[in-house]
């Protein structure tokens, strides 16, 4: 699923060169309806061009869309789509490229080899293909372009922020807020079974018939997150799956790429945790998809607390047996007798 | 070559975190969380450069991600994986 178009400027959105023009070029009306149709699915519109960064202004100007990112300057391209990536949260996967030069583009796909690499000529009809027809679209996935802009303007007075992240995140008002899922939660759950990757331990999507089944269940809890703070509301940005007992079992933990860095997923680890343990819980059990592409996701349950199980060494071994890219499964699991952290004060709970 | 991977570490950590403390904090200082504090998104970043430049893929190789706990399990982690080259 493709979540972010980078569009280069000269020859492709501009009708001309920028730096070349007695008069700053307009847009090609093609395309920028390409990136107005693609915004309003949801996905993400990004520029990179080898041009001043006025190049990015006029290009907003004359396609009349604020950008969720622009990278301009001399560097490689595949450098500047990287640099976006990391801005956005995204995977190469979740990318396509948009270029007139032909040696742009192989330096891309040589590089970035993940990425769609794409001639303007083509883009009007590859916007509809499968990839970019986002299968359910939700609100949060029609406000997306502006999150991500809310995003921009978080991350430049990150930048300038001289404290800590903690304090950055108290100083941005940060509210995160947990509860129970509802049937009103069902198209956006959903969405993000879909969507998620880099923080989701099942790795498969969940149909929205599934999780009203999970909400109705007396064997199940699903609960949800949300996310907001003074530069904006991001709405649902993730939720998990609970077998409760004497250990409680996770089978689905996901959250959106777009919380990343703001310390919801340790405040949901945290909650889960502490509730299990208020609940008279011994341990929680967390099975989770071994794959390249969430080691946030095993970075932030490694930050938790969370071991691999012992189950799952005897399993796969150590050395050849196992392989990496295959996307196994471990079952990371928290002793709750140890201690847990404080729920952060900017998190509510139900 | 220990001392070398540490000092390295070190800066590594200092310019991820954009404050100098990894410098010159205690080997058995945490790195996610209270410790160095890095988070998710930190600590994919760090293994991402060591990635590029030591050509060790910790996320694969360690799937417990023990080597994250201080900063001298990850210089240990690393040490034992260059070696063995």
């Amino acid at each position: 699923m493709i979540k972010c178009v980078i569009w280069d400027l000269d020859n492709t959105l501009f009708d001309g060169v920028y730096l070349e023009s007695d008069v700053p070029p307009a847009a090609n009306a093609t395309l920028a309806g390409v990136v107005h149709e693609l915004a309003g699915r949801g996905i993400l519109q990004a520029i990179a061009s080898k041009n001043p960064p006025e190049a990015a202004q006029h290009a907003e100007r004359v396609t009349g869309h604020a950008f969720a990112a622009a990278l301009c300057g001399w560097g490689a391209k595949s450098a500047a789509i990287r640099a976006i990536m990391t801005e956005l949260g995204l995977t190469a996967e979740a990318v396509a490229f948009v270029d007139d030069d032909a040696l742009e583009r192989a330096e891309v796909s040589f590089t970035l080899p993940d990425v769609l690499v794409l001639e303007p000529q083509d883009i009007p009809e590859a916007a509809g293909w499968p990839p970019f027809s986002p299968p359910v679209m939700t609100d949060e996935a029609r406000r997306r372009g502006e999150l991500y802009l809310q995003r921009r303007a978080r991350q430049e007075e990150a930048r300038a922020f001289g404290g800590s992240r903690d304090e950055f995140l108290r100083h941005s008002q940060t509210r995160v807020t947990i509860g129970r899922a509802t049937p009103a939660d069902l198209p956006r759950l959903h969405e993000l079974s879909v969507r998620t990757h880099q923080f989701n331990s099942a790795g498969s999507a969940v149909s929205e018939a599934e999780f009203a089944d999970l909400i109705g269940s007396p064997s199940y809890e699903v609960a949800t997150v949300r996310l907001a703070d003074r530069f904006g509301d991001d709405g649902l940005v993730g939720g998990c799956v609970v077998v409760t007992g004497g250990t409680w079992q996770v089978p689905l933990l996901m959250m959106s790429c777009r919380a990343l860095g703001r310390g919801v997923i340790d405040a949901f680890l945290t909650w889960i945790c502490r509730t299990a343990r208020a609940a008279g819980a011994a341990q929680v059990a967390l099975p989770c998809l071994i794959t390249p592409r969430n080691v946030p996701l095993r970075i932030a349950l490694t930050g938790a607390g969370f071991k691999v199980g012992p189950a799952d060494h005897n399993r796969h071994g150590t050395g050849a047996h196992r392989d990496p890219r295959t996307g196994r499964t471990a079952v990371y699991v928290r002793d709750l007798g140890e201690p847990l952290a404080d729920l952060p004060s900017w998190a509510r709970q139900p | 070559m220990t001392g070398n991977l540490t000092s390295e570490i070190r800066q590594l950590l200092a310019e991820l975190t954009g404050n100098s403390r990894p410098l010159d904090a205690p080997l058995e200082t945490a790195l996610l969380r209270d410790g160095i504090g890095l988070d998710s998104l930190g600590g994919t970043v760090l293994l991402t450069q060591i990635e590029q430049r030591y050509g060790v893929d910790i996320a694969g190789e360690d799937l417990n991600l023990d080597s994250l706990a201080s900063i001298g399990t990850l210089v240990a982690y690393l040490s034992a994986q260059l070696g063995r080259r």
